[in-house]
């Protein structure tokens, strides 16, 4: 026991002790302990305070602690330790991935430049066959649709008012609607509305979906050509879209028909037909007929002008001359000329004998020609008649089965939008009692007449998977939104046999869900799948696909494993099929008996054409401002839709630049600004459609106006032009922005023209040089030098480079107000001049950029060395430095510095920072920018070509805008490189440096525009009108 | 003999003199005075809001663009500098020249001079996308390498010209006034100012020794300013005549804008002169009608010269055979700013030959309203040169349209809330007469009048 006590005692003792008074403690020590502090150490609470100093503290602490708590909550943030980071991806270095991309029509082998796992630049796939590394505008834009603010982030739900007409929405799910979905729906009363697809694994599915579950498949486009088609299938019984080989062509008619810039598949049609322009060859001819102007037009050795209702006059007049030269002898044609022989009188628009004079050209050049028709502008009343009389002509021209193909369209699964009718009554009979639309934009695209949207709304249920709660998404109750197309697995044969493929490059951004999946999900719910419908996702629906139909097709003999890594590292195989690309289907015989339906109709006093343009196209784009800026090739007007019209009928009814015209067809309006147009027939108004979007988006809404409301349908057809149109001025005046202040070049000499004589008389025909001399000797540049050499024969000024510069550089937007305020940000800008009598001048097109002067003017004139030659030969730009005098700017006689007004990197809205390419400076506030030859470009490949220890090579680097650039107009590289191509363009004899009398001694050469045509349209010198 | 007109009216003795100056510092200010500096003020205070604006969002609030790189900053910036070559004309070089005349308007002028060129110092600073950084443009050792600054460039010799304008304006101005700040400080009752006019005063004590030295520091500042007059307005119109755009790329534009300052300068002047003498009446005895008849002989001059640089302008763009220059010249005159050519040669060339005319010279209404002209002609002679020159240049693509936004007006009407701000303030605070240069020419005009 003894022991115990011990032990309790023990434990009761201090550990350490400084005494033995202390170690025994005892009642004294105790005591004396009390004493000697204030508040003792053993006082269980203070008698005075009422807290021990401890407690005090512990509470103190605790409160402390607690407050903190409440104030600062840590988010929970991760960092991963770097030697874990994911694989492939190496901060600081980009990684390119082959996909597809589709836009329009068109069907594009992409190249997407990734950083740090986000897509930040598409550019073309040089392997793939259609595109071959150039890209379009929209094309090059559509990162932002990626990265678009306004997109929706998930699945919703429109609380639709009586009318179906409010635009307010609540989330909801995608279970949720699956389930309304299955419940509201009887068996096979689904309807799915679609774009033509161009996915072959999609529309395998589709079928597969329909077989299934007995749903209607409908489809409608929001551009159309199923005119063009019927009239395929009228003339050849054959309803195809058909594949102009103007690489074939020594001779191309256009009538009303923008194949540079807008018809079917522009980027080839451009590709192609800069090919046959070489001047020192056999050069096409490029003749066009039309009543608006177009971009074909502005590349047109000859252009004529002509109401729309005229156009059949053209092709039937040029029949009517083969057949008196003796050389068609066709009892129909014969009709039909003589159904036409009163209608002729009084189409005299040209020169006496032309159409004469064509039907000869085109004669000589039969097999080598193409006649071209089609497109909104050919959309008369007559738009079917035109079609087949065409056809007949590239019959009797042998052109049929030379340079028209029919069995390689560059979009073979269009189908048009004969669906409508289909739709609109299935829905009308109850037939279907709820839709999904994907892919296409009706209730904006289509005439209001067409009774697609009363349709929708009357039925019980409706989805939509676009991106926005726009136009369709309004009047849909639900809302589930699509991947973006780089989020989305997925193929494209825009060709039969050229087979593309689409990789993610990001995981989707929002709450998204495929379209393909969105089936799968119903189809497996329904219980009645099978098959590949089983698939787990469209991805493995996809790979299912690609090994039952694709792999065997290609063949190759590989597992399958290492077919699909290959095809996703090359973005595209070709079949059998696709490997025949190139070639032409054999000619076939033209029904003659169709010729006889064509009657002569009258022409309207004012007539109306609607077209896209070719900045915006169906408007589907219209929420990315980089294509809002574009200027239009022809008018260089940004951010709006206008009337265009003639300069004469302008004169004539007191119209002036941006007065409000109402435009009346039949009971329908529109009011818009009136743009002079040079070149406009004088009898015609043209807009734009692809404007006045609502619900696309903040950028789009309240762009412009919606002018397809003002097509109609006349016998079952879509009619978009030669519409007969009332104009009436109003008080009003809406300024227009052009980023182009004067449209002539005043006798200067900018842009040199010759004709193919001249130019094979004397190749420098035109050019005037000048004397220049200088007191100092050269700089010489030991290792390489950058240079730009500009074809202007080739460029056709669609801009495509522009916006991919944009999208390189991060060059900001501005907006309309700015653009008419001066304040552009363009590195590169087309400058397009009229030239020749303003009723119908020729246009020429200029891209400009930093011309990288030898003797830059910037350079000398900076204070602060902010501008200074790098040892490249180019001219840098060192934002840092920059104090923003602008001085560099006003001494730059090329006008291509542009500044910093404002802190543009703050309207930057969240994702679309993501779309910054981070080797390229943001630019402050208060600094001067301008083109920089991409040398972040340069840079990268120079340190690609070290570590590979090899030299740097011709094509290792590209400048954005020319790797962008499809007629090959820009050609970049080092001309210290005797062989390069760009040193080849600076020998050219027919090359000249812009203001050369300066000697600036640009790095940038042009050579002249070549025109093959007897005569130029030249300017009297003079300041004639065309402000 | 011709008997000399009185350089300075009223008989007055040595006593009433020094009385009558030094009054105006002395005595609280009256109301026509005060009605002046609140207005000044206000303007002032407004000119300081806009430029904080502009200086927190950007340039683009002003009217500039591409390509109108340079507009009202620049323009007003000009204006300003142009404005302060009459006060050292007057104070240097007709000092040199021995023109006893100049004594009673020298110091007012060299006020002026230096307040012109505080305002105009602004601008540039103002116009530039970073103003921040401006301090860039001089050459100080740094650490960026050192990075030094671009001595090619016309704007960096105008930093040199127009500081170096501003620091001997300001001394001579300075100097020129210790004898009279001795003055001052020797009237004054309060202890404040005592110190004030003491410590401004350096000690002077008036000893021959001082006056000795005195005088040779002023001819000595009185020959370094002199070639300031010719220099600094060369050197600003280097700004335009090194550029190679058509309208700026031109010899005559050093002669044409020294002549162009003097004639704004002097125009200045009388506007000036004509307030200071209806706001402080006293001064017209100081400031008489024959100061103001010779500065509109001299506005007379200037403006024929500036006359003849704009007609050989024009001769030399046509005999040039310049394409480009000669649109420039025939766009100033015929395309959509031929206003601005207009006002300016009606302002500048047509407006200024009613002094042909005695009686005109001598009519202080005239004289301000035609000093008024001067003033709004030579801003739109600057507006001409940089505005229509830069809006067309080259390339026609290019060609754009300048308009003036609140801002430019902003900045330009404020600008002259500052200046007058700060000279109202200086005819408070400082004597505005030179006290002891009038002193020794009271007696002329006065030889051979007995009854005086």
């Amino acid at each position: 026991m003894g022991n115990e006590n011990m032990n309790e005692q023990d434990q009761n003792r201090p550990q350490y002790w400084q005494d033995l008074e202390e170690w025994r403690q005892s009642d004294e020590f105790k005591e004396m302990v009390d004493k000697e502090f204030q508040s003792s150490p053993f006082a269980p609470e203070d008698s005075q305070s009422g807290f021990a100093r401890r407690d005090f503290l512990k509470l103190m602490g605790a409160s402390m602690a607690m407050t903190s708590a409440g104030c600062l909550r840590r988010p929970e943030q991760r960092i991963v330790p770097y030697a874990n980071r994911p694989p492939e991806i190496l901060p600081g270095r980009a990684n390119y991935y082959s996909s597809s991309l589709v836009e329009g029509g068109e069907a594009f082998g992409l190249v997407v430049k990734t950083r740090e796992g986000r897509p930040i630049k598409l550019e073309g796939n040089p392997d793939h066959p259609f595109n071959e590394g150039s890209l379009s505008a929209r094309g090059n834009a559509y990162i932002l649709a990626l990265y678009d603010p306004d997109r929706l982030t998930g699945p919703k739900q429109n609380l639709l008012n009586k009318e179906k007409s409010n635009r307010d929405t609540v989330s909801s799910t995608f279970e949720e609607i699956d389930k309304a979905f299955k419940q509201s729906t009887a068996a096979g009363k689904l309807g799915l509305v679609t774009r033509s697809i161009m996915s072959p694994s999609t529309r395998e599915l589709i079928s597969e979906f329909v077989r299934v579950t007995g749903a209607k498949h409908y489809v409608i486009d929001d551009l159309d050509y199923s005119v063009v088609r019927e009239g395929q299938k009228k003339s050849y019984g054959q309803e195809v879209l058909p594949r102009y080989r103007l690489d074939k062509a020594q001779y191309v008619l256009t009538i009303d028909t923008d194949l540079l810039g807008s018809y079917l598949t522009p980027v080839e049609h451009k590709k192609m037909f800069s090919k046959t322009r070489n001047p020192e060859g056999d050069m096409s001819k490029l003749v066009s007929f039309e009543s608006l102007y177009s971009m074909t037009g502005s590349n047109a050795d000859e252009r004529f002008r002509i109401r729309p209702s005229e156009q059949i006059k053209v092709v039937v007049g040029i029949i009517s001359e083969l057949i008196n030269k003796g050389r068609v002898s066709d009892s129909a044609a014969r009709d039909l000329v003589n159904r036409f022989k009163n209608s002729f009188k009084g189409f005299q628009p040209f020169e006496a004998g032309l159409l004469g004079r064509v039907a000869d050209e085109l004669w000589a050049n039969r097999g080598k020609s193409v006649v071209a028709v089609g497109g909104l502008p050919t959309q008369t009343g007559l738009g079917l008649d035109l079609q087949v009389a065409t056809n007949y002509l590239n019959s009797i021209l042998g052109n049929d089965g030379k340079t028209i193909d029919y069995e390689r369209s560059a979009h073979n699964s269009y189908a048009g939008t004969n669906d409508i009718e289909r739709f609109v009554s299935d829905v009308e009979a109850g037939r279907i009692e709820s839709v999904l639309i994907h892919g296409v934009n009706p209730a904006y695209s289509q005439p209001n007449d067409s009774g697609l949207v009363k349709a929708i709304k009357s039925l019980k249920l409706a989805a939509y998977t676009g991106a926005y709660n726009d136009e369709t998404g309004q009047i849909c109750r639900y809302l589930v939104p699509d991947h973006n197309q780089l989020e989305n697995w997925g193929d494209v044969d825009g060709q039969t046999g050229t087979i593309g493929i689409l990789q993610p490059t990001i995981r989707p951004l929002y709450k998204t869900r495929a379209f393909q999946d969105t089936l799968l999900t119903w189809v497996q719910t329904s219980g009645r799948a099978s098959g590949l419908l089983k698939a787990d996702s469209y991805y493995d629906y996809l790979r299912s696909y690609w090994r039952r139909k694709v792999q065997p097709a290609v063949g190759g003999g590989k597992s399958f494993e290492d077919f699909w890594y290959e095809v996703l590292q090359t973005g595209v195989v070709r079949t059998s099929e696709g490997r025949r690309r190139d070639s032409v289907s054999s000619s076939r015989s033209f029904r003659s008996s169709s010729l006889n339906t064509i009657i002569p109709q009258p022409s309207s006093e004012m007539e109306l054409v609607l077209y896209p343009s070719v900045a915006l196209g169906d408007g589907s784009l219209a929420n990315i401002p980089w294509l809002q800026e574009l200027p239009d090739p022809v008018s260089k007007i940004v951010w709006d839709n206008y009337i265009s019209i003639s300069p004469a009928y302008a004169h004539e009814k007191g119209i002036h630049e941006g007065d409000v015209l109402d435009a009346k067809v039949g009971e329908k309006t529109i009011a818009l600004p009136a743009h002079i147009q040079p070149g406009m027939h004088d009898a015609v108004a043209a807009i734009a459609i692809g404007y006045g979007r609502m619900g696309g988006g903040k950028v789009a809404e309240g762009i412009g106006k919606r002018s397809i409301h003002l097509a109609s349908y006349f016998e079952g057809q879509l009619q978009t032009s030669g519409l007969s149109v009332e104009l009436k001025k109003t008080k009003k005046n809406i300024p227009l922005a052009s980023p182009q202040g004067h449209h002539r070049m005043e006798g200067r000499q900018i842009v040199v023209q010759a004709t193919q004589d001249q130019y094979k008389k004397d190749p420098a025909a035109n050019i005037h040089k000048h004397k220049v001399f200088s007191l100092w000797g050269k700089h010489e540049y030991k290792g390489h030098r950058w240079a730009l050499g500009v074809d202007l024969n080739a460029c056709n000024g669609c801009g495509d480079c522009v916006v991919a510069c944009q999208s390189e550089n991060n060059v900001p937007t501005v907006g309309k107000k700015y653009v008419m305020e001066g304040r552009i940000m363009h590195w590169i800008r087309i400058d397009r001049y009229y030239s020749g009598d303003p009723s119908n001048p020729a246009i020429v097109n200029m891209p400009v950029m930093c011309q990288h002067c030898e003797n830059a003017p910037c350079e000398t004139v900076c204070p602060v060395n902010a501008t200074v030659h790098g040892d490249e030969g180019t001219n840098d730009m060192i934002y840092n430095r920059c104090v923003g005098t602008r001085y560099c700017a006003n001494n730059c006689p090329y006008k291509v510095r542009r500044f910093n007004w404002f802190n543009y990197v703050k309207q930057v809205k969240e994702p679309q920072h993501l779309a910054m390419n981070p080797e390229v400076t943001v630019r402050a506030r208060g600094v001067m920018e301008k083109c920089t030859f991409c040398n972040h470009r340069v840079k990268e490949a120079k340190m690609k070509a070290k570590t590979e220890n090899r030299p740097l090579a011709e094509g290792d680097v590209q400048a954005a805008c020319a790797a962008s650039c499809g007629a090959g107009a820009l050609i970049f590289g080092d001309i210290n490189d005797p062989n390069s191509k760009v040193s080849q363009h600076f020998n050219k004899q027919n090359g000249y440096s812009l203001l050369e009398e300066l000697n600036a001694v640009p790095m940038v050469k042009y050579t002249t525009k070549i025109r093959n045509t007897s005569e130029l349209k030249l300017d009297d010198n003079g300041h004639g009108g065309g402000h | 003999m011709i008997r000399r007109e009185p350089l300075v009216e009223g008989n007055k003795s040595l006593k009433q003199v020094t009385d009558d100056i030094c009054a105006l510092v002395e005595r609280p200010p009256g109301k026509s005075w005060m009605a002046c500096f609140a207005s000044a003020k206000i303007l002032f205070l407004f000119y300081l809001s806009v430029m904080g604006m502009i200086v927190a969002t950007g340039m683009g609030l002003m009217g500039v663009n591409s390509p109108v790189g340079w507009g009202t900053d620049i323009i007003t910036f000009v204006f300003w500098i142009g404005i302060g070559h009459a006060g050292t004309l007057i104070s240097a070089v007709l000092f040199l020249f021995r023109q006893k005349w100049r004594t009673s308007i020298a110091r007012t002028a060299e006020a002026m001079t230096v307040f012109a060129v505080m305002t105009a110092g602004l601008f540039p600073v103002l116009h530039t996308g970073r103003p921040w950084h401006a301090y860039w443009l001089l050459p100080y050792p740094n650490q960026r390498g050192p990075l030094w600054v671009n001595f090619r460039s016309p704007l960096l010799w105008d930093v040199f010209a127009v500081s170096t304008y501003a620091t001997v304006s300001m001394v001579f101005w300075y100097i020129g006034m210790v004898p009279d700040l001795a003055t001052l400080r020797d009237r004054a009752k309060n202890k404040v100012r005592k110190a004030i006019y003491g410590a401004l005063s350096l000690g002077w004590r008036g000893t021959a020794k001082q006056w000795n030295h005195f005088e040779m520091v002023y001819m000595l500042l009185a020959g370094l300013a002199t070639p300031l007059v010719l220099s600094v307005h060369s050197i600003v119109s280097f700004d335009f005549a090194v550029a190679n755009l058509p309208g700026w790329h031109t010899t005559i534009f050093p002669p044409y804008f020294v002549a162009g300052a003097i004639f704004s300068g002097f125009g200045m002047v009388v506007t000036l002169m004509v307030i200071l003498r209806e706001v402080m009446p006293v001064f017209k005895d100081y400031i008489t009608m024959n100061h103001m008849e010779n500065m509109n002989k001299i506005i007379m001059t200037t403006g024929m010269l500036v006359g003849y640089a704009y007609a050989s302008e024009f001769f030399i763009a046509w005999y040039s055979g310049s394409k480009y220059e000669q649109y420039v010249f025939i766009n100033r005159a015929f395309g959509p700013y031929w206003w601005s050519y207009w006002i300016m040669v009606t302002c500048n060339v047509v407006i200024p030959q009613v002094f042909w005319f005695k009686r005109f010279r001598r009519s202080i209404p005239v004289m301000f309203v035609v000093s008024i002209f001067v003033n709004i002609g030579m801003w739109f002679e600057r507006f001409v040169i940089t505005v229509t020159s830069l809006h067309r240049d080259f390339l026609p693509s290019s060609w754009g349209m300048f308009n003036l936004t609140f801002y430019d007006l902003g900045a330009i009407f404020g600008s002259f809330g500052m200046f007058f701000f700060l000279f109202l303030l200086y005819t408070r605070v400082l004597p505005a007469v030179s006290i002891a240069e009038v002193k020794p020419v009271l007696g002329v005009g006065k030889e051979g009048d007995h009854h005086g």
